[in-house]
């Protein structure tokens, strides 16, 4: 148990290393909003993690900074407004240039801790 | 999806919310997020409830899942971030957007297109060619349409600098310069094949197009882009026109006023010296109007500086 929390709290640092990416990796999908985002987040950590929301919302005020994402108000019928972020052609060349860092930062960690499986396929969806 | 939507009586939501916003004072920036905030906390709050959870409970559990309010308003830009300390050289490199291979073959297809076009006119009008007045004047119309379209394609492409122009703009840069360079190539079939009356029509075609030209220029901003107006909090910005409206309205009575005269002299001079000099009264009133628009975008500035 005492084994269990430590990696949580290693994958959550981790995660939270990696959250513009993850957020654009999401976006890269479709267009989405703060609440869909984080769900598809925690379920993709099949629950057991998740990127605190706060955290979020400041990535989200990075990547429209940095012209990675474009919000947006959308109309909805229920009576509140609801902010939709797009990804923009610059946040997609950020996004695959991040994933090849990453790529490559795993290899490294992976021959560094003599983890590497050549199965290893997690990590690279999205 | 439905069965998670939020559930908008909850005035617990609205209640926390207000009082995790107490003291923090509300820019158009932070009323937004704390919009952002509540319509993603309702939808949390009816899913906590849908799994069983006291409405009362639900709301300030989803609240404090939400984490620290107060860091993201005073933090937004400093939150924790992995490794933000690259150059904006470094940046631009790294993010690059590479043209789509759509608008590339587009792009070339258009410019050759435009490039025919040209040649065979000139070639049409030089006598080298036996083409008709009416096939001058629809290659003309194909030489500026070519071009406005290239012109519009390419200020609808995102680059790494720039966002892509909204459409409406990019569309009316592309169809003035257009009209533009087709007026321009009208302008010489007229001097070459037709009555020299007709000038007047290429004229008005040419002045047009740098009169819509010039309005998008003055009024081309980045004021609603998000970095701009972020910046804008930091310092505040010295353009007499956002300024000053009356200058804007001044700015706008002067031209009109302009190019009445300059089109009357216009007239006077066709009818009485000949219509080959008709256009110099149009480019002069074009200069007087460049000059007021410079006078008064930057003459103040100079002027407080002397």
């Amino acid at each position: 148990m005492i084994q269990d929390t430590a990696d949580e709290a290693f994958t959550a640092d981790l995660l939270r290393g990696h959250t513009d990416t993850i957020v654009l990796g999401v976006l890269r999908r479709h267009d989405s909003y703060g609440f869909e985002i984080y769900k598809s987040i925690r379920e993709a950590t099949g629950g057991a993690y998740e990127i605190k929301e706060a955290t979020l919302y400041a990535s989200y005020r990075r990547l429209v900074r940095d012209g990675l994402a474009e919000a947006y108000w959308g109309d909805e019928s229920q009576g509140g407004r609801r902010k939709y972020y797009r990804i923009t052609d610059a946040g997609r060349a950020a996004f695959r240039s991040n994933i090849s860092t990453w790529v490559a930062t795993r290899g490294i960690i992976d021959d560094l801790l003599g983890t590497a499986v050549p199965a290893h396929t997690k990590g690279t969806r999205a | 999806m439905n069965a998670t939507d939020p559930i908008r009586r909850s005035t617990d939501v609205h209640r926390l919310l207000d009082e995790a916003f107490a003291g923090v004072e509300l820019t158009p920036e932070v009323q937004d997020l704390k919009e952002e905030i509540r319509d993603n906390l309702l939808f949390r709050v009816a899913e906590l409830e849908a799994s069983g959870v006291e409405p009362s409970d639900a709301a300030r559990r989803a609240m404090r899942e939400l984490g620290d309010v107060r860091a993201l308003v005073d933090g937004g830009a400093s939150a924790p971030s992995s490794g933000r300390s690259e150059s904006a050289a470094e940046a631009a490199m790294r993010y690059r957007v590479r043209p789509k291979p759509g608008f590339v073959v587009r792009t070339v297809l258009l410019s050759i297109l435009a490039a025919a076009a040209l040649v065979v006119l000139v070639l049409g009008l030089a006598d080298v060619m036996s083409l008709g007045t009416g096939v001058l004047i629809g290659l003309s119309a194909v030489f500026g349409v070519a071009l406005g379209v290239v012109t519009a394609d390419a200020l609808r492409q995102e680059t790494t600098a720039n966002h892509p122009l909204p459409t409406g703009r990019a569309v009316a840069f592309g169809a003035s310069t257009g009209v533009l360079l087709a007026g321009l190539a009208f302008t010489a079939v007229v001097i070459v094949r037709l009555d020299l009356a007709w000038i007047i029509l290429g004229a008005l075609l040419v002045v047009a197009a740098i009169a819509v030209l010039s309005y998008l220029g003055a009024t081309q901003t980045n004021r609603h882009k998000a970095w701009m107006l972020e910046q804008e909090r930091a310092a505040t910005f010295a353009n007499r026109f956002d300024e000053d409206p009356a200058a804007a309205a001044r700015f706008g009575i002067y031209t009109a006023a302009i190019w009445t005269v300059a089109f009357v002299v216009a007239i006077v001079l066709g009818l009485t010296v000949g219509w080959i000099w008709a256009p110099v009264a149009l480019v002069g009133g074009f200069v007087v109007m460049l000059i007021t628009l410079a006078r008064m975008l930057f003459g103040a500035e100079a002027g407080r500086k002397s």
